[in-house]
C-alpha cells in the first residue's frame, strides 16, 4: 500500500467486569490507506466504539502498536502517557475528524460557530465554514442552534465540521443510526462523496451490513466478546 | 451517724485545698503553737464528753451536726412527722478557744447548712438553707444553748430546759416548744462510738426523752401537734471510709418504754453494725456489731422501706415499715428520711435514715 | 409494579439526584436550625447580660449609712433572702465582684440560669466574697479602693418582710444597653427571614432539577391513563416523607453545630456573663421541624407561585422589563418609606427584583459579549457561561443573596461594634464617676474642685439629670424629655461627635447660648439646629436655641444637653454625679477631700474603664454569633452551588469532552473550564456587592432609625468585599476541580439534544 495512513498491530483491549475481565478486542490488526474505507460491523457491544475510540486516543488499549501518519503508539515502549496524550490530542484537533451517532455540536453554539469552532481549532481558516455547509445543504439554517434543526441536519452539520478540518482519518460511529432510513441514505452518501473527493480515510462503524458494503474494506468484529 | 456526704459541698466554694487529715492520735497534735497549722482532730476511744460545752460547736472537728427527729400526732390523732438539722461542715479548723476572724472579710473557714422536713398524710415537705460560718447569720452556742441559719433557730426558752424551735419554709412552717427530760444519753464508748472495724468513728450523744408540743403550717392549714422527739448531737473529722456505701440508722421509741438507736454502715459483702439499748429503767447499753441483725426487707437496689431488726439478747425483734410515700430530702445530697412504725415483739415509732442507695 | 413504585424508579436509576436533594433539605435544615438556635442563644445572652446588670434590687439603710456585714445579718435573721455583693476595684484585674454562694442559695432556683455567680467561681469578675473582701482589706492603704457592699435582693415580694431602717432600691451594675440589644436581635431576626428564603431557593433549585428530569416518566405514566392530579398527589407524599426523614437529622446536625459554636464563642469569653450561655438551652423539635416542613414544601410544591417561580428559574429573554421596574420601585420605596412594614416590603421587593434579574443580567452580558468575540471558542465560553447563568438560577441566586447578607451584617456588626466602642468612650471619657450622695450639696465639691491645683482645669464637671417638660409653640404641655446639664464644659465633652452643630458649639454651649438636643428628640420632634426650644425646667418655661445634635445610641428617651448655670434655682434634680479624670492627682485625695466636706464615710466610685469593657464584652459575644450565622448561611450556598454544578455538569459532561474529541489537550479544555466556573462566581460577586450595600444602608439607616429612632453611622469595609471575592474564586475553582473530573471519565452520548440531557443552550 503506497500511502499508508493507519496501521494497527496487535491490539488488545479487556474490560473489567466485577472479576471477571472480558475480552473486547484480541490481537487484532489492520490497516487504511489514503482515501480508503473500512466498514467495522459487529453486535452491540463486540468493541466497535472501543475500537473507534482507542484509534483517536481517547481510550488505551492494553497492547498493541499503532501508527497514524508518522506518529507511533506501542503499548511496549511505555513513553510518557502525557507525551503520547498531547500527540493524540494533536492528532485529533487536525488529522482525525470523529463523528458519533448524536450529540456532535455544542448546544449553545449556532450550527456555523460550531462549524467554525471545530475549523479553528484544526487550524483552517473560517471562510469556507459556510461554503463547506452550503455543499451539505444546510447554508441557510446557519444560524440556527442545534436544538432549533432536525436530526438529519445536526448530522448534516456535524460532517460540515468534520470536513472543515480537512482530516485526514474520519472516524464515524454509527454516524445516521439515529436518522430515517432517506434521510440516512442522503448523509451517508455525502459522506462517501465528500471522503472519494478528499482523499482521506475513513473508518465508519454501523450495523447496516448493506452500508458497511460500500466500503473498500470490511472488518466484522464478531457477535460476542470473549469471556 | 449521719450526713457524711457533705464533705463533699466545700470544695465547690472558692476553691479551697482539700485539708489533709492529722496524722497521729487524736488530740495529741497542734495545740501548743497557735502559729503551726491546726490541724482537725479525730476523735477516738478514750475520748470523753463534755456538757454544756458539747452542745455547742466543735471548730477542730470537719464536721458536727445537731438533728432533730419527732413522731407526733395532731389533735385528730393522725402521726405527723418531723425533722430538723443543721451541720456544721469546717473547711479550715481552728482551736475550741481561737478568737473567730472578723466577719467583715467574709470568711470561709466553715459552711452551714440546714434541712427541715415535715411527713404528714403520705406528704413530704423539704427545704435546705446553706450559709457561711463566722458572718453570723449561722452559728451555734453551748450556752445557753442556740443553734440558728437565718431565721430557723433552735433556742432555750427562758432557762427552764425548755427549747423553743422555728423553722419557716416557702409554704410551710412550724414553732415548737421541746421539754428536755433525762440526761442525754452517751453511744459507744462513753460517747465515742465507732463507724468500723478499724477503729475511726465520731462523738455522738443523745437526747431521747423529749416532749414536744406546738403548731405545725401547711399552706393554710395550721395543726396543733403533739408527740416525743429525739435529739442528736455528733462530731468528727471523718466518717465514711474508703469502701464503705452508706448507712441505715433507726431511732425507735418503744411502748414498753424502751428506746433503740441502731445503726450500720454498708460496705462490700458486709457491714458495720453498732447501737445502743436504752431501757426504760436502768443504763443504756452498748450493743456490739454481734449483738445486732438489720435486714431489709424489700431489695437493695431502691431505699429499702422495711427493715427487720434483731437484739436476741434482749429479747427485741422488730419490723420497722415507713408509711406510703416518698420521704426522700431533695436537697444538694438527697438521701431518706421518714418517721416509721414499729411492730413485732415491741410496737412503737421511731425514725429511719437511708443514704448511699443512688437516688 | 406500583404507580408509586414507577414514580420512585427515577431515584433508583439517579440516586445521586436522590442523595442531592436529600443533602440539601438536611443542610437547609441544619442551617435555619443552627441559625435559629444561635439567633435566639443571642437573643439569651442579651437578655441575660442585662438581667445580670440591670433590674435588680438592693436593700439600703434608710439612715443612707452604707449597708455592713451586721445588716446582713440581720436581714438574714429576719428572714429575707439577700445576698451579698462585694465590688472591689482592683488596679490589677479590674473591676471583682465577691458573691457569697451560699447565701445565694435562697435565690429562686428557677432563675438559675440568669445568676452568674450560681456554681463555680471560677474567675473575674465573680469571685467568692471572701477573696474579694480579701483584695479591699488588702488595699487599706488607698481606701477608695476598698470594696463597696450592696444586698441584693432575691424576689420583687421579698421586700414585704422589710424590717424598718431598711429600704429597696434598685440596683444596677453597668450601663443600660438594652435598646441597642433590641435592636440588634431585631437585625438577627431579619437576617434569619433572609436565610429561611435563602433555604428556599436552594431546596426549589435542586427540586426543580429532578422534577426537569422526571418529565418524562411523568408524561408516560400520563399517557398510561393517570391523572395528573394522582400524579401530583404521589409527588406531594414523596416530598412528604424525603423531607420528614431529612429534617430529622438536619435538625440534630444544626444544633450539633450551633452548640459546638457556641460553647467556642463561650469559652473564647469565659469570665465575663457567660458561663451559663449555653447551658440548659435545648430548645423544642417543634418549631424547626414544623418551619422546614413548611419551607420544603414551600420550596417543592410552589407552583401555585407559577408564574414567579418560572421566572426566577428561567428568566426569560425580554422579560426583565417588570422585574427591573419592581427593583425601582423597592429602591424608591425603601428611600420614602415612613413605616417600617413597608421597608420590609421594600427589602423583600428588591430581593425578588434582583434575585430574578441577576441571573438574566449576567446571561444576557454572556450573550453580548458572546456576540462581539471572534474567537469561536471565546465565544463558545460566553455562550456557555449564558447557559451556566440561567440553567443554575436558583443556587446562583442564593449565593447572590448570601454574600449580600454576609457584606450586610459584616458591615452593620463592624459599624455596630465601632460605633458602640466610640461612644462608650465618648461617654465615658472621664475615668471616674462618683455618685453625690443623697442629700450632699454638690456645689460644695464643685468649689472644692475648683480650689484643687493641681486638678487641670476641665478634666472634671458635675453632672446633674433630671426632667423638663417639652413646650409647644402655643404653651401647652408636650413629653417629658431627660435632663442631662453639665458644668464646668470641658474636654470631656468637647470632643463628642456631633451631627450637626452651629460654628463653635460647645463655646456658645458654655455661654448658656442654647442647648444640644440628642438624635432621638430631634428625630421626633423634627427639631433641627437653629429652631428654639421651649422647656419648662422648674416651674417656668424658658425658650433654648437648638445649637447641635448629638448621637445618643441606646437611649428610648429624648433628652437635652445644657451647662448647669442654666438650669432655674427650682429644677428639681433627680440625680447627681461627678465625672473626674483626676490627672496628677490621686484619687484618694479627690475622695476623701469629697467625704471630708460631704462628711460621709463611703463613697460610690465608679472606675468608667471597666464598665467600658464590660459592656463591649457583652456585645461581643452577640456580634460573634451574629458573625457565625452569616458565615454559616454562605458555606451552604456554596455547597449548594457546588452540589447544583455537580449535578448540571454531570449532565453536560458530553459536551465539554467534545473539546477534548476536538483535540483539545485535556489541561487547555480544564483551563476552558475555570476560566467559565471562575466567570459565574465572580459575577454573581459582583452583582451580591450592590445589593449587600444596600441591604447595609437599609439595615443602619432605614431600619433602625423607624425602629428606635437613632440611626447608625454608615460606613463601607472593602476589606470584606475582598474576602468575598476570594470566596467567590474559590467556590469557582471548586466546581472547576468536579468538572475535570468530569473530563477524565468517559461519559455517555446523551439520547437525544433535548434540555433534559444537558444540551440546553
Amino acid at each position: 500500500m503506497v500511502d499508508l495512513l493507519l496501521a494497527v498491530r496487535g491490539l488488545n483491549k479487556q474490560f473489567r467486569s466485577g472479576t471477571q475481565s472480558v475480552s473486547v478486542l484480541s490481537d487484532l490488526s489492520l490497516q487504511l490507506g489514503r482515501g480508503e474505507s473500512l466498514a467495522l460491523t459487529g453486535r452491540s457491544g463486540s468493541g466497535k466504539s472501543t475500537l473507534l475510540n482507542i484509534l483517536c486516543g481517547l481510550e488505551k488499549p492494553d497492547a498493541g502498536r499503532i501508527q497514524v501518519l508518522e506518529e507511533v503508539f506501542d503499548s511496549r515502549k511505555p513513553a510518557g502517557s502525557r507525551q503520547a496524550e498531547a500527540r493524540w490530542a494533536a492528532l485529533r484537533r487536525r488529522q482525525i475528524g470523529v463523528v458519533f451517532q448524536e450529540a456532535n455540536l455544542m448546544p449553545a453554539l449556532s450550527l456555523l460557530d460550531n462549524v467554525r469552532l471545530r475549523a479553528r481549532l484544526a487550524g483552517q481558516a473560517d471562510d469556507k465554514c459556510e461554503d463547506w455547509m452550503e455543499r451539505l445543504g444546510i447554508g441557510e439554517l446557519a444560524d440556527r442552534y442545534p436544538d432549533q434543526v432536525s436530526g438529519g441536519q445536526r448530522q448534516r452539520a456535524a460532517l460540515a465540521m468534520v470536513f472543515a478540518m480537512k482530516p485526514a482519518l474520519i472516524l464515524a460511529d454509527e454516524p445516521t443510526g439515529s436518522l430515517d432510513r432517506h434521510t440516512a441514505e442522503a448523509v451517508t452518501r455525502q459522506l462517501f462523496d465528500l471522503q472519494a473527493r478528499h482523499g482521506c480515510g475513513l473508518i465508519l462503524a454501523t450495523h447496516d451490513a448493506e452500508l458497511a458494503t460500500r466500503c473498500n474494506h470490511h472488518l466484522d468484529l464478531g457477535h460476542q466478546p470473549e469471556t | 451517724m449521719k450526713r457524711l456526704f457533705w464533705l463533699v459541698l466545700l470544695p465547690v466554694l472558692a476553691g479551697c485545698p482539700e485539708q489533709q487529715e492529722p496524722a497521729g492520735f487524736a488530740g495529741l497534735a497542734g495545740v501548743a503553737d497557735p502559729e503551726a497549722e491546726v490541724p482537725f482532730l479525730q476523735p477516738g476511744p478514750g475520748d470523753r464528753l463534755s456538757f454544756p460545752a458539747d452542745f455547742g460547736p466543735h471548730p477542730q472537728h470537719r464536721i458536727e451536726w445537731w438533728y432533730l427527729t419527732a413522731n407526733l400526732e395532731t389533735a385528730e390523732g393522725d402521726p405527723l412527722g418531723l425533722q430538723w438539722t443543721q451541720f456544721r461542715q469546717a473547711i479550715k479548723p481552728r482551736l475550741a478557744d481561737a478568737v473567730p476572724p472578723d466577719s467583715g472579710g467574709w470568711p470561709l473557714e466553715a459552711a452551714w447548712m440546714a434541712h427541715a422536713a415535715v411527713s404528714f398524710n403520705g406528704q413530704h415537705y423539704f427545704a435546705e438553707k446553706l450559709a457561711r460560718g463566722d458572718v453570723g447569720h449561722a452559728g451555734a452556742n453551748a450556752e445557753p444553748p442556740a443553734v440558728w441559719l437565718d431565721d430557723w433557730q433552735l433556742s432555750e426558752l427562758s432557762g427552764n430546759g425548755t427549747w423553743r424551735l422555728q423553722v419557716s419554709a416557702d409554704n410551710w412552717s412550724y414553732d415548737l416548744s421541746l421539754q428536755i427530760n433525762g440526761e442525754p444519753v452517751a453511744h459507744g464508748d462513753q460517747g465515742f462510738s465507732a463507724k468500723s472495724a478499724s477503729g475511726e468513728g465520731s462523738m455522738y450523744f443523745s437526747l431521747v426523752d423529749i416532749q414536744i408540743e406546738g403548731t405545725v403550717t401547711l399552706g393554710d392549714r395550721t395543726l396543733a401537734v403533739s408527740g416525743k422527739g429525739w435529739f442528736d448531737r455528733e462530731w468528727s473529722s471523718q466518717f465514711l471510709k474508703t469502701g464503705q456505701q452508706g448507712w441505715d440508722w433507726f431511732a425507735l421509741h418503744l411502748e414498753s418504754g424502751d428506746k433503740l438507736m441502731a445503726f450500720q454502715l454498708r460496705e462490700e459483702g458486709g457491714a458495720f453494725r453498732s447501737g445502743t439499748w436504752i431501757p426504760a429503767r436502768g443504763e443504756p447499753v452498748a450493743l456490739t456489731p454481734g449483738q445486732l441483725r438489720m435486714t431489709p426487707i424489700s431489695g437493695p437496689d431502691s431505699y429499702p422501706r422495711q427493715w427487720q431488726l434483731e437484739v436476741p439478747d434482749y429479747g427485741v425483734s422488730l419490723k420497722v415499715s415507713a408509711p406510703a410515700g416518698d420521704y426522700r430530702n431533695t436537697g444538694l445530697y438527697p438521701y431518706w428520711e421518714s418517721p416509721v412504725a414499729v411492730s413485732g415483739s415491741h410496737s412503737g415509732v421511731g425514725y429511719m435514715e437511708l443514704t448511699g442507695y443512688g437516688n | 409494579m406500583t404507580l408509586l413504585a414507577a414514580l420512585f424508579s427515577h431515584y433508583r436509576r439517579h440516586p445521586l439526584q436522590l442523595l442531592a436533594l436529600a443533602t440539601m433539605i438536611v443542610l437547609a435544615t441544619m442551617l435555619w436550625t443552627g441559625v435559629h438556635h444561635l439567633t435566639s442563644q443571642a437573643r439569651a445572652s442579651l437578655d441575660q447580660s442585662e438581667s445580670a446588670v440591670a433590674e435588680r434590687q438592693q436593700v439600703t439603710r434608710a439612715d443612707g449609712e452604707p449597708v455592713s456585714v451586721r445588716d446582713f445579718v440581720a436581714l438574714r435573721r429576719a428572714g429575707l433572702c439577700v445576698m451579698p455583693w462585694l465590688e472591689v476595684a482592683s488596679p490589677g484585674a479590674g473591676r471583682i465582684v465577691g458573691v457569697d454562694p451560699l447565701a445565694a442559695a435562697c435565690f429562686d432556683r428557677s432563675a438559675k440560669d440568669n445568676e452568674p455567680w450560681r456554681g463555680e467561681l471560677d474567675g473575674a469578675p465573680f469571685v467568692d466574697i471572701s477573696e474579694a473582701a480579701g483584695l479591699a482589706i488588702g488595699q487599706k492603704g488607698q481606701k477608695d479602693s476598698q470594696g463597696v457592699l450592696s444586698l441584693l435582693l432575691s424576689g420583687p415580694d421579698s421586700g414585704s418582710a422589710l424590717p424598718s431602717g431598711y429600704r429597696i432600691a434598685p440596683f444596677t451594675v453597668g450601663p443600660d444597653t438594652g435598646e441597642l440589644g433590641e435592636s440588634f436581635l431585631l437585625n438577627l431576626d431579619a437576617l434569619g427571614m433572609l436565610v429561611l428564603l435563602i433555604s428556599a431557593l436552594l431546596l426549589r433549585s435542586v427540586y426543580l432539577l429532578g422534577l426537569a428530569q422526571r418529565r418524562d416518566s411523568f408524561a408516560l405514566l400520563h399517557r398510561f391513563g393517570v391523572p395528573g392530579r394522582q400524579i401530583n398527589r404521589l409527588l406531594l407524599l414523596e416530598i412528604m416523607v424525603l423531607a420528614l426523614v431529612c429534617i430529622v437529622p438536619g435538625v440534630w446536625l444544626g444544633r450539633w453545630l450551633a452548640t459546638g459554636l457556641g460553647s467556642g464563642f463561650g469559652r473564647a469569653l469565659e469570665g465575663l456573663f457567660d458561663t451559663p450561655l449555653y447551658a440548659g438551652q435545648d430548645g423544642g423539635w417543634l418549631v424547626p421541624v414544623a418551619t422546614m416542613l413548611a419551607v420544603v414544601l414551600v420550596a417543592c410544591l410552589a407552583d401555585v407561585l407559577r408564574p414567579l417561580a418560572r421566572r426566577l428559574s428561567v428568566a426569560g429573554r425580554g422579560q426583565s422589563l417588570l422585574p427591573a421596574l419592581v427593583l425601582l420601585a423597592g429602591i424608591a420605596l425603601s428611600v420614602w418609606a415612613s413605616a417600617l412594614a413597608w421597608l420590609f416590603v421594600a427589602v423583600a421587593m428588591v430581593f425578588v427584583a434582583a434575585g430574578i434579574l441577576a441571573p438574566f443580567l449576567i446571561a444576557r452580558l454572556a450573550d453580548w459579549r458572546a456576540g462581539g468575540e471572534e474567537d469561536p471558542l471565546s465565544r463558545w465560553r460566553h455562550r456557555e457561561l449564558s447557559v451556566l447563568a440561567r440553567r443554575l438560577a436558583l443556587p446562583l441566586v442564593a449565593l447572590q443573596f448570601a454574600m449580600a447578607m454576609v457584606l450586610a451584617v459584616q458591615a452593620l456588626v463592624t459599624t455596630f461594634e465601632s460605633t458602640f466602642d466610640q461612644w462608650l468612650v465618648q461617654r465615658l471619657e472621664a475615668d471616674y464617676y462618683i455618685e453625690v450622695p443623697e442629700g450632699a450639696d454638690a456645689s460644695l465639691a464643685v468649689d472644692w474642685l475648683s480650689g484643687q491645683q493641681e486638678l487641670a482645669a476641665g478634666l472634671w464637671h458635675r453632672v446633674i439629670r433630671g426632667q423638663a417638660t417639652l413646650m409647644n409653640s402655643v404653651g401647652e404641655s408636650g413629653p417629658v424629655v431627660d435632663v442631662f446639664a453639665l458644668g464646668p464644659i470641658g474636654p470631656l465633652v468637647t470632643g463628642w461627635q456631633l451631627f450637626e452643630s452651629v460654628g463653635a458649639p460647645w463655646q456658645s454651649l458654655a455661654e448658656g447660648q442654647g442647648l444640644m438636643v440628642n438624635e432621638q428628640l430631634a428625630r421626633r420632634q423634627g427639631v433641627t439646629v437653629g429652631d428654639t426650644l421651649s422647656l419648662k425646667l422648674g416651674h417656668k418655661a424658658i425658650d433654648f436655641p437648638v445649637l447641635a445634635v448629638y448621637p445618643d445610641y441606646g437611649r428610648p428617651a429624648g433628652e437635652i444637653l445644657i451647662p448647669a448655670s442654666a438650669l432655674p434655682t427650682d429644677f428639681e434634680t433627680g440625680f447627681q454625679s461627678l465625672s473626674i479624670s483626676p490627672g496628677t492627682l490621686s484619687m484618694e485625695t479627690v475622695t476623701s477631700g469629697l467625704k471630708q466636706i460631704w462628711d460621709v464615710e463611703q463613697l460610690t466610685v465608679r472606675d468608667n474603664r471597666a464598665i467600658e469593657s464590660l459592656a463591649s464584652a457583652i456585645f461581643d459575644q452577640t456580634f460573634l454569633l451574629t458573625r457565625a450565622m452569616t458565615v454559616l448561611t454562605l458555606i451552604l450556598a456554596a455547597i449548594a452551588l457546588l452540589l447544583m454544578g455537580w449535578v448540571f455538569f454531570s449532565t453536560r459532561a458530553w459536551y465539554f469532552r467534545l473539546l477534548v474529541v476536538w483535540g483539545l489537550p485535556r489541561r487547555q479544555a480544564a483551563t476552558q473550564l475555570t476560566r467559565l466556573s471562575l466567570s459565574l462566581t465572580s459575577a454573581i460577586a459582583l452583582l451580591a456587592l450592590p445589593l449587600g450595600v444596600w441591604l447595609t444602608w437599609i439595615l443602619v439607616h432605614r431600619i433602625n432609625p423607624l425602629a428606635f429612632g437613632w440611626s447608625l453611622p454608615m460606613a463601607v469595609y472593602p476589606r470584606f468585599w475582598l474576602e468575598l471575592g476570594v470566596l467567590s474564586v474559590l467556590v469557582g475553582l471548586s466546581i472547576a476541580v468536579l468538572m475535570r473530573r468530569q473530563l477524565n471519565s468517559p461519559a455517555s452520548a446523551p439520547e437525544s439534544a433535548s434540555a433534559l440531557s444537558g444540551g440546553e443552550r
